[in-house]
């Protein structure tokens, strides 16, 4: 008996011993390396430029980040994403998802249109949603804002009224790219591809509603309001609790999509910086990760302690 | 009732005209990229060609010529591909350990792999590339790609597959004990033949998310591994030139794995929500 239960067991090793080391190796490089001087060149100091002892550092690499006002920003701007993403795809999410939960001619292709966009590679949605939805002048954005004012310019000629229309200021399109609107764009197509995660799992948890609690209600002659506040949205509480905690690990570690948005120049988040950094100071890098870690950390104790809970039932 | 037969009598005609504005209105993206992927690039920029174009066929034929495209597209195929299988090669034997002779420590285990998912890939993408580049040398390669995919997939493939086994009554893998039938016998003839929707839908998801990765594919290549998600972000600029020569690019990339996943919604729910939402 006792060798029958011991093979199994081993079968879990593999597995095991790979994302140890895939966790320990390069998290141990990151954390080394956070308390040494180390750049990737330096004309003045080449001592610097291969990671040794000598240059300890001590906490000086995490001074320095915290002194660095781009830190600082860059926080602010994380969580600023994160934040707007969330809201608007649980709010989004919750709308939509009791919406296709009635039965409806088409209601399958809803679905399959409602859900694509999840499946969009992080790519692709972002050069789709900066060039040809967003850009200012040749993107729908623009050409949408150019003929709203040519409309404008073509009622100037109108008798009387004209010289109203006249007085109308020109309207000018958002330009996405720029510093202050960067974040902007990332967190509409971001709030895009996800708003069908949260719509997926409203979904699912929707259909496991109790149908005769609520028809009690309709007979005590609850409104749809109430019931909305007192039967579903507890019921909810907890899907949205998993949206918003696995998305707040998915979208702190957003790079890709920052990246065709602005190519450097608008709002950086935390694995921006890091990446800026790590083209030459990798000590500052280095501690800009671990801070990343942290902050991720917080977030997964809340996610795994409750998947905990109900892991083993 | 009464009242819930009059509501739906209005409900009836505005409900599904609703639904179907804000799902048209959440699809139009798509259909865009798809639509200016049939203009030519000139065309695509010009106001007056929006919705009135003659349609033309070359972005595609062209595809090979102005992207490349089968370079990248077969780098896709050949990682995505080998890391879904090393991750159920690997992922199998595992999540059968864990479902079948759990320990006291299987549910601490399972919640340590799940951490590691959470490690923001940032933080050690200097590490990464320095052991890749001037250690290991392995740096741009397929085996790279293919082993990082495998890495970050596991703990969801784990997991997913531990949902699935778990609802397999024990005494039937049990019953096989009994029979004398070795630990590899049980998988390969007991397990995977009971779970084979599991096990397909976890390498179906899988495969959509080694396809659509961005980050590492995107950082540890250059030239001979580069995937589709490296072309598309290399091309990132047009600067409006090339919007319908990029627009089919684009869907030749994402095509094959939006109809691939309109095939898994129900699944996407339990990979991505760790078994936690059913």
């Amino acid at each position: 008996m006792s060798s029958n239960r011991k093979l199994p067991r081993l079968l879990q090793t593999p597995s095991v011993v790979l994302l140890l080391i895939w966790m320990i190796v390069p998290l141990s490089m990151t954390l080394f390396f956070s308390f040494i001087r180390y750049n990737l060149s330096n004309t003045r100091r080449p001592e610097w430029t291969t990671p040794s002892l000598d240059n300890w550092r001590g906490l000086g690499n995490y001074n320095y980040v915290l002194d660095n006002n781009n830190f600082w920003l860059a926080v602010q701007n994380s969580l600023f994403i994160v934040g707007s993403i969330l809201v608007l795809t649980v709010v989004l999410g919750i709308i939509l998802a009791i919406l296709v939960n009635r039965t409806f001619p088409g209601r399958g292709i809803v679905r399959v249109l409602l859900i694509s966009p999840f499946f969009i590679m992080p790519a692709v949605n972002a050069v789709l949603w900066i060039n040809m939805i967003l850009d200012p002048v040749l993107g729908l954005n623009g050409i949408a804002v150019d003929g709203i004012n040519n409309f404008i310019r073509g009622l100037h000629d109108f008798p009387v009224l004209g010289s109203f229309f006249a007085l109308w200021p020109e309207f000018t399109p958002i330009s996405f790219r720029s510093t202050q609107n960067s974040a902007y764009a990332v967190i509409l197509m971001v709030a895009w591809q996800w708003t069908p995660f949260a719509i997926l799992i409203f979904m699912t948890s929707l259909q496991s509603e109790d149908e005769s609690q609520k028809e009690a209600a309709i007979l005590d002659g609850a409104g749809a309001w109430s019931r909305f506040t007192n039967l579903t949205l507890p019921h909810l509480a907890r899907p949205i609790a998993i949206v918003v905690m696995i998305q707040t690990i998915f979208h702190l570690s957003l790079y890709a999509e920052i990246e065709i948005v602005s190519r450097g120049n608008g709002n950086k988040n935390l694995p921006y910086l890091i990446g800026e950094f790590a083209t030459n100071n990798i000590g500052a890098a280095s501690a800009t990760g671990i801070f990343a870690v942290i902050l991720a950390n917080i977030v997964a104790i809340f996610l795994l302690s409750m998947i905990g809970k109900t892991l083993m039932d | 009732m009464a009242t819930v037969n009059q509501q739906s009598n209005f409900g009836k005609v505005a409900w599904p005209i609703l639904a179907w504005t804000i799902a048209l209105i959440f699809f139009f993206p798509i259909f865009w990229m798809v639509f200016t992927s049939f203009k030519t690039d000139a065309d695509a920029v010009k106001p007056q060609y929006l919705f009135k174009f003659t349609p033309t066929l070359d972005n595609y034929a062209n595809m090979t010529e102005n992207y490349d495209y089968w370079r990248f597209a077969i780098n896709s195929i050949i990682t995505s591909v080998f890391a879904t299988l090393f991750a159920l090669a690997v992922g199998i034997p595992a999540a059968y350990a864990m479902a079948f002779n759990p320990g006291r420590h299987t549910k601490d285990v399972l919640m340590w792999m799940l951490s590691t998912k959470m490690l923001p890939a940032a933080a050690v993408l200097y590490p990464m590339t320095f052991l890749t580049k001037n250690f290991l040398q392995i740096y741009d390669t397929h085996f790279l790609v293919i082993l990082v995919l495998c890495l970050i997939n596991l703990p969801i493939v784990i997991w997913m597959l531990f949902t699935y086994f778990k609802e397999i009554p024990k005494e039937i893998i049990e019953a096989g004990k009994m029979d004398g039938v070795t630990t590899w016998g049980e998988i390969k003839d007991i397990l995977i033949p009971l779970a084979w929707g599991g096990v397909a839908s976890t390498a179906l998801l899988t495969f959509i998310f080694c396809w659509n990765e961005a980050y590492w594919t995107v950082r540890l290549t250059t030239t001979e591994a580069a995937t589709l998600s490296k072309l598309i972000e290399g091309n990132r600029a047009p600067e409006g030139l090339f919007f319908g020569r990029l627009s089919a690019v684009s869907t030749a990339s994402v095509g094959p794995i939006v109809i691939l996943g309109w095939f898994c919604q129900k699944q996407l729910v339990r990979g991505l929500t760790f078994g936690a939402v059913k």
